[in-house]
């Protein structure tokens, strides 16, 4: 099955989401956020252990989402979302502190880090009932923006790669698709096709500044008029379209591109129980790798070193195991 | 121009040319009035207050200063300026701004017109070729409209119509926010200073029911988390009617209750008193909102839209005694004080809550500020309802604004408020239709096809038309340099010479890409202007006879 490793699986500990260094290839740095809790690898996911050690927890702390600063090799910042709750260390995911959001605890469903970290501190938080907070101080202070989300019950979040300069951003929710142009202090309804909604994931092409490009991931509604879960747009979410007709019948829990898209304009879609490439930009789709199946269903995955054929790719299962492919 | 000073005029029918000439002076005297107000460095108009031991109230907008004259002495000098008088008030109501433009352009065509059909010339025909060259001036302004986005867009055209930078600079933020059909309140601040305020949540006025349920908190405020709400406008006498609903909420585990009503007597606040404790169940009650049943019901929909409940009311003879928990609303965060309660993070159905916003829109585009609305005539009353529809509106939008303005006196106050009230309704606009070119270049850019159309046709009537048109596109550039105290000639001449996008930056003083200097007009606004002084004309021109009435009424309002 070409699996390097595998975390010994608890029953219903899934796997949320799962995070890498930005030098994944020297350091080896990884995070997968689990029901059970926040664990972490320093071998490039072949090892794992508990990130909250140092909190000596008496119970397993869910956590919702992870996300590692674009400056980790300085900054050494790694965010987790739980509930009511950012969770931030400055020293890899040694130690933490717990940033509160508002009272009643809301839900982390996803967690974005600006590309330029460094110099704005932005980050922001997808919840599941509180719509989307915001902090400009490292992750300190969170203040909720939700002028035109119309739908607060958040599943996703995608950041421009040019955050710095155009400041937008996506958010998917259970009825449809928002963009914000100012940093996510107001957003706007994308033209999605709401039928089609809960938007489960999004992807932003690298060059989203110069193409506009963008993927958006469904539950797969079955309908006729919407038979596959994936989307495209190419316009920055002005219209859609429907991808992969034949190959995706169900959820798309997951989209990563190529980090040289669209020239080299390869997407790796994850489905419930299968991981699906396009080197094409998404007209044509195959198996990640021949004979590959995921019985316990996935969850999430991560491409640290890209979507070559011989990059390893972590796949997040719904059993809790992470598998390095 | 005061009723006192009014002549008591002799009932009388008045034909031409003495009712030509009556109009043309009341309009002349409207006109000059408002000219001086138009462009970046406007000169102010004193308006005499009703005590005259009080300072004159400070003017710089068109719409406000025709507002404010409700009466001339001459009866037929009247009747002229209560025409544009109330042309422009339409035009101030519909989108805010855009009234001396149309003043000058009024004034230019009708008085061209008036010498026209003095020497002959036919009215209706002349009318008919107007608004033919209207339809083709709007159109070449559409096709150089852009759209803005962005907050620095909105902060450069705020400050094309302001002429106030830090006004500018938050203005373009708030409606970069809270969006182009968002709530924003304009409020008088004690400093200084402006200052902007979000609001997360939505909030009515409707404090609680009885100041006791603020008892023990740390400020006048409380909140409660979780919390369902009834959405009522009932009157409870009997406390055992709350018990309905109090069992529902508990049965559904929630702890907490807002409960909005029209009234509730002592002992029903009572009983709500008495079964208060945090830890296990707390109810606050509120005064259900506005006044006006019309606009309590409404208020009420917005609410149950938002937090999915459905609103009980006395009009349809609901009661509290089997109430669901279907019917009661949900939000993750209540609170109310003495005077409002608000919402934070409802839980309402969002497909219901865009198929109400749908719905708002529409309305708004009826009554002004929206795309559709621009072509059609404005009417009285419709900046109050649009008012009360982007109040419904903002408030399921996720939050709103407030502006605090501050200023060294309560004039100044109230001056820069009013120019901040309108330039954000132009900014709305501006988000909906676009921007074009400011400073009166977008009009120049008209003549080309005018003089093209004047060069084709061959009737008379349809010739001078078309030449009234092009004299009257060079009135409002002419008036902003005539305004900053500039020759309007000589540089007038050199704007030609510059070719199209090229005009006048009164501040630097030199001839300038307008766009690239950032000189801005908003394109909703420019096109009513267009359309309401080339109609207005166009229908004054044809008015033959004059009748006065022996008694006229005095209205503040026009018709």
């Amino acid at each position: 099955m070409g699996v390097e490793s595998q975390e010994p699986a608890q029953i219903g500990d899934i796997v949320y989401s799962i995070a890498v260094s930005p030098n994944f290839t020297r350091d080896g740095i990884c995070f997968a956020a689990r029901r059970s809790g926040l664990y972490r690898s320093k071998d490039g996911g072949i090892t794992w252990r508990s990130a909250y050690e140092a909190l000596s927890l008496k119970a397993p702390l869910p956590t919702m989402t992870v996300a590692v600063s674009p400056d980790f090799a300085v900054d050494r910042s790694v965010f987790a979302g739980v509930l009511g709750g950012i969770l931030r260390s400055s020293d890899g995911g040694a130690c933490w502190s717990l940033a509160e959001l508002a009272s009643p605890p809301p839900l982390v469903s996803a967690l974005v880090v600006s590309p330029d970290f460094a110099h704005d501190g932005t980050l922001l938080a997808a919840t599941m009932d509180d719509g989307v907070f915001r902090s400009a101080d490292r992750g300190s202070r969170w203040v909720a923006w939700n002028f035109g989300l119309l739908d607060l019950h958040v599943l996703t979040l995608a950041i421009s790669p040019a955050f710095a300069q155009d400041e937008t951003l996506f958010a998917g929710t259970e009825s449809g698709l928002f963009r914000s142009t100012n940093g996510g202090r107001a957003w706007r309804e994308v033209h999605f096709p709401t039928a089609a909604a809960p938007v489960l994931s999004l992807a932003l092409s690298p060059a989203y500044a110069a193409d506009g490009v963008l993927f958006a991931g469904t539950e797969g509604s079955g309908e006729p008029e919407y038979p596959s879960g994936l989307f495209h747009s190419s316009d920055r979410g002005r219209t859609w379209v429907g991808l992969g007709d034949e190959a995706f019948g169900g959820a798309v829990n997951g989209i990563l591109l190529s980090p040289d898209f669209p020239t080299q304009a390869d997407v790796l879609a994850v489905l419930d129980s299968s991981l699906t490439i396009s080197r094409d930009g998404g007209q044509t789709w195959s198996p990640w790798k021949a004979g590959l199946s995921f019985d316990q269903g996935i969850s999430c995955a991560a491409a640290p070193q890209g979507l070559n054929p011989s990059a390893p790719v972590l796949a997040g299962l719904v059993d809790g195991g992470v598998l390095r492919l | 121009m005061t009723r006192s000073q009014t002549t008591q005029a002799r009932p009388a029918v008045v034909f031409q040319p003495a009712a030509y000439r009556g109009m043309q002076q009341g309009i002349d005297q409207i006109v000059e009035a408002i000219r001086p107000t138009l462009g970046p460095r406007p000169r102010l108009v004193a308006i005499e207050r009703a005590s005259r031991s009080k300072p004159p109230e400070l003017l710089d907008s068109g719409g406000v200063i025709a507002r404010r004259i409700i009466e001339l002495p001459d009866p037929d000098q009247n009747m002229g300026a209560m025409f544009i008088r109330g042309l422009l008030w339409r035009l101030h109501e519909q989108v805010g701004d855009g009234t001396a433009t149309a003043a000058t352009l009024f004034q230019s065509l009708f008085n061209q017109g008036v010498r026209y059909m003095v020497s002959g010339g036919n009215a209706m025909l002349l009318r008919r070729h107007l608004e033919g060259g209207m339809q083709l001036i709007l159109d070449t302004l559409t096709s150089m409209t852009t759209q803005v986005e962005g907050k620095e867009d909105l902060e450069r055209v705020a400050a094309s119509i302001c002429y106030d930078p830090p006004l500018a600079r938050l203005l373009g933020e708030i409606l970069d926010i809270v969006g182009e059909y968002g709530w924003l309140e304009i409020r008088s601040s004690q400093g200084r200073e402006l200052e902007r305020e979000y609001v997360e949540g939505a909030y009515w006025e409707g404090g609680v029911l009885s100041r006791q349920m603020l008892d023990g908190q740390p400020k006048p405020k409380v909140e409660m988390e979780n919390a369902a709400i009834l959405i009522s406008d009932l009157e409870v006498e009997d406390p055992q009617q709350l018990v309905p609903v109090m069992d529902v909420t508990l049965q559904a585990g929630l702890r907490s209750l807002l409960i909005v009503a029209g009234k509730l007597s002592d002992s029903a606040i009572g009983l709500l008193q008495a079964n208060r404790d945090p830890a296990k169940f707390q109810a606050i009650a509120v005064q259900a909102p506005a006044p006006r049943t019309d606009e309590r019901a409404a208020a009420l929909e917005d609410l149950a839209v938002l937090t999915g409940g459905i609103p009980l009311l006395k009009a349809a003879g609901d009661t509290l005694g089997r109430v669901t928990l279907a019917e009661l609303g949900r939000a993750r965060r209540v609170w109310a004080d003495r005077s409002h309660f608000g919402v934070v993070a409802a839980q309402g159905d969002p497909h219901r809550l865009r198929a109400q916003i749908a719905s708002l829109r529409e309305a708004i585009s009826r009554v002004g500020s929206g795309p559709s609305s621009f072509a059609r005539t404005p009417q009285a009353g419709d900046a109050e309802a649009r008012r009360r529809l982007q109040q419904r509106m903002g408030k399921l939008m996720g939050g709103s604004a407030i502006l605090w303005v501050g200023g060294a006196t309560e004039s100044e106050i109230a001056l820069r408020k009013e120019l901040a009230q309108r330039t954000a309704d132009a900014l709305r606009g501006a988000v909906l239709e676009g921007v074009l070119p400011g400073g009166g270049v977008s009009l120049l850019a008209c003549c080309p096809r005018l003089r093209q159309m004047l060069d084709q046709s061959t009737d008379p009537d349809e010739r001078f038309a078309y030449r009234a048109l092009l004299r009257a596109m060079e009135e409002p550039c002419r008036t902003i340099i005539t305004n900053a105290g500039y020759d309007a000639s000589e540089i007038m001449s050199e704007i030609r010479r510059g070719g199209l996008g090229c005009g006048f930056d009164v501040i630097s003083g030199q001839i300038v890409d307008v766009w690239q200097a950032g000189i801005l007009d908003v394109a909703a606004v420019q096109k009513a202007a267009v359309r309401s002084a080339v109609s207005g004309a166009g229908l004054a021109l044809t008015v033959d006879t004059l009748v006065r009435r022996k008694r006229p009424a005095v209205s503040m309002e026009p018709d």
